[in-house]
């Protein structure tokens, strides 16, 4: 290290979101010329928990891995736990879960909004948001009893089917909220002031995001047509489609951009869901051991792909499950982006892939010049 | 509209031709494509050029001390199709070349697999702790099948 370098530390308490994570930016007056990002802090061991509980008893622990996106590890899991044991849960469950994974993508996006906001320096937005965040919040809690573990997902379909009344304040609450989206979509592209925080900074071309891997929302704003659930569709995605939003200025503003206009496409695909709801059956029957063997499955959480890899022994427990989230994907190129951006951009940077940490906790050093 | 799984997957076996020790379609949409450990930069090199996917994950198996062997699964996916490398390694002394030279994405997935299933990764970028706290003891890898959580003690 040359001894006139600054290398600035940032956390590991709360460096931009309130999640651990340590950052040294290294500076040449306030412009980052090389980033170093540790994580880790909230490593737990739950791949390795899950080779000594039950089929069952997993489903508890993968809904914990990530206290935003809880109910889509649950659902990546049970599909691949149910391939392996041939089972494919009822058309209502499948109906069901969508519907929950998109109500969790709104309450994510919005949660996420109000944290970039919030780094922005643009508090009343983060407020705003957070308020209207609630509506969600609301709704989840009245389907399932609780606003961030649903545990909606059975190893075979879901626990709770929709009645008359859930439904009513579904709609209603959608309505609440896409009137809200519209007034959200119009501050982040046509504020003056927020624009200066996000148009042209963090620009990732089409190649980086392909060269980094990036996934998810992080992508579709760089122009990478990814989304599993029009790619490889999984629960009802088929019969209850989204459409792929894409951006291809690759900034920070298009990220934001995306991101509420896919909340457009989770309000217009949630009425479908409500309004052709399949009947029949909640659950199919699963066995108590799985058949030995191998399952893949992925699916799209709010931050992009989500791979699971579950393999049985033909035990009462996992021999492995492998997760993959998306989180990882995209951190490789926070460190690349903040090179060459004032220093105060980097929480900006970092808030913009909408991290989580508990999700992927990992290490990635980057070193650049 | 998606591309047809089994069009991609035909695609990705001929790709992987030269290598391929043995090809298995355990799902419809997934191909597996068993590679000698010293293939791996080159057949993923291959896919890379391609343009045949992305590296979505590298998965460490440990199938246990009487077996002796470690696998490493390298999944690309494409659309609805998943092809994965699958590369068998002694479990005393896994060695494996990075890909990272061709995939740069690939580095943290290397140094997940190294400190869990202690497989050595050849030329990766950076070797550090990637999950595991500076101070875990040399040696000890959590995810393969005689950890002992007393050994930390």
């Amino acid at each position: 290290m040359e001894a006139n370098k600054f290398i600035v530390p940032i956390g590991p308490q709360h460096p931009a979101l309130k999640e651990p994570g340590h950052f040294e930016f290294t500076v040449d007056g306030e412009v980052v010329t090389n980033a170093t990002i540790r994580l880790g802090y909230v490593h737990r061991g739950v791949e390795r928990g899950t080779e000594d509980r039950t089929w069952v008893q997993n489903l508890y622990l993968i809904e914990r891995i990530c206290g935003i996106c809880s109910h889509i590890h649950a659902t990546a899991y049970a599909l691949g736990v149910e391939k392996l044991a041939g089972v494919t849960a009822p058309p209502r469950a499948q109906a069901i879960r969508e519907l929950f994974c998109e109500l969790e993508r709104i309450h994510s996006h919005l949660l996420w909004v109000g944290v970039a906001a919030h780094e922005a320096g643009f508090d009343a937005l983060f407020m705003y948001s957070w308020r209207d965040r609630e509506t969600v919040m609301d709704l989840l809690e009245g389907l399932s009893g609780n606003r961030v573990h649903y545990s909606c997902n059975l190893l075979g379909g879901v626990k709770f089917d929709i009645d008359e009344a859930q439904r009513d304040a579904i709609l209603r609450g959608l309505d609440f909220l896409e009137q809200r989206t519209h007034h959200y979509l119009d501050v982040v592209t046509n504020d003056a002031a927020f624009l200066r925080r996000t148009r042209g900074v963090g620009m990732m071309t089409r190649e980086q995001a392909i060269e980094y891997g990036a996934v998810g929302p992080v992508a579709r704003a760089s122009g990478v047509a990814r989304d599993v659930r029009v790619d490889a569709p999984y629960l009802a995605y088929d019969q209850f489609p989204v459409n792929t939003i894409i951006d291809t200025a690759g900034d920070l503003e298009a990220r934001f951009a995306v991101r509420v206009r896919e909340l457009f496409e989770s309000y217009r695909v949630i009425r479908e869901i409500l309004d052709k709801l399949p009947p029949g059956e909640l659950a199919a029957k699963m066995p108590r051991k799985m058949p030995p063997g191998e399952a893949i499955s992925r699916v799209e959480a709010p931050r992009g792909e989500l791979f699971y890899f579950i393999k049985s022994n033909g035990g009462d427990k996992p021999e492995r499950v492998k997760v993959r989230t998306p989180s990882i994907c995209n951190f490789g190129s926070v460190g690349r982006l903040t090179i060459g951006h004032q220093l105060a951009d980097a929480p900006m940077i970092l808030a913009g892939i909408d991290p989580c940490f508990s999700c992927n906790d990992r290490v990635v050093v980057v070193s650049t010049k | 509209m998606t591309k047809d799984a089994t069009d991609l997957l035909q695609a990705a076996e001929s790709i992987l031709a030269p290598w391929a020790k043995e090809t298995m379609r355990p799902e419809p949409a997934r191909a597996d494509v068993v590679i000698a450990p010293q293939d791996v930069v080159p057949a993923a090199t291959a896919l890379h050029a391609a343009g045949w996917g992305f590296l979505t994950a590298i998965t460490g198996l440990d199938l246990g001390v009487e077996a002796g062997k470690l696998e490493a699964l390298y999944h690309f996916c494409e659309g609805p199709a998943v092809v994965t490398l699958r590369v068998t390694l002694p479990r005393d002394n896994p060695v494996i070349d990075s890909v990272c030279g061709v995939i740069p994405a690939a580095s943290f997935f290397e140094r997940e697999l190294s400190e869990m299933f202690g497989v050595t990764v050849a030329g990766t970028p950076n070797s550090d702790k990637l999950f595991l706290p500076e101070d875990w003891p040399d040696g000890v890898y959590p995810l393969r099948k005689d950890f002992n959580p007393a050994q930390l003690r």
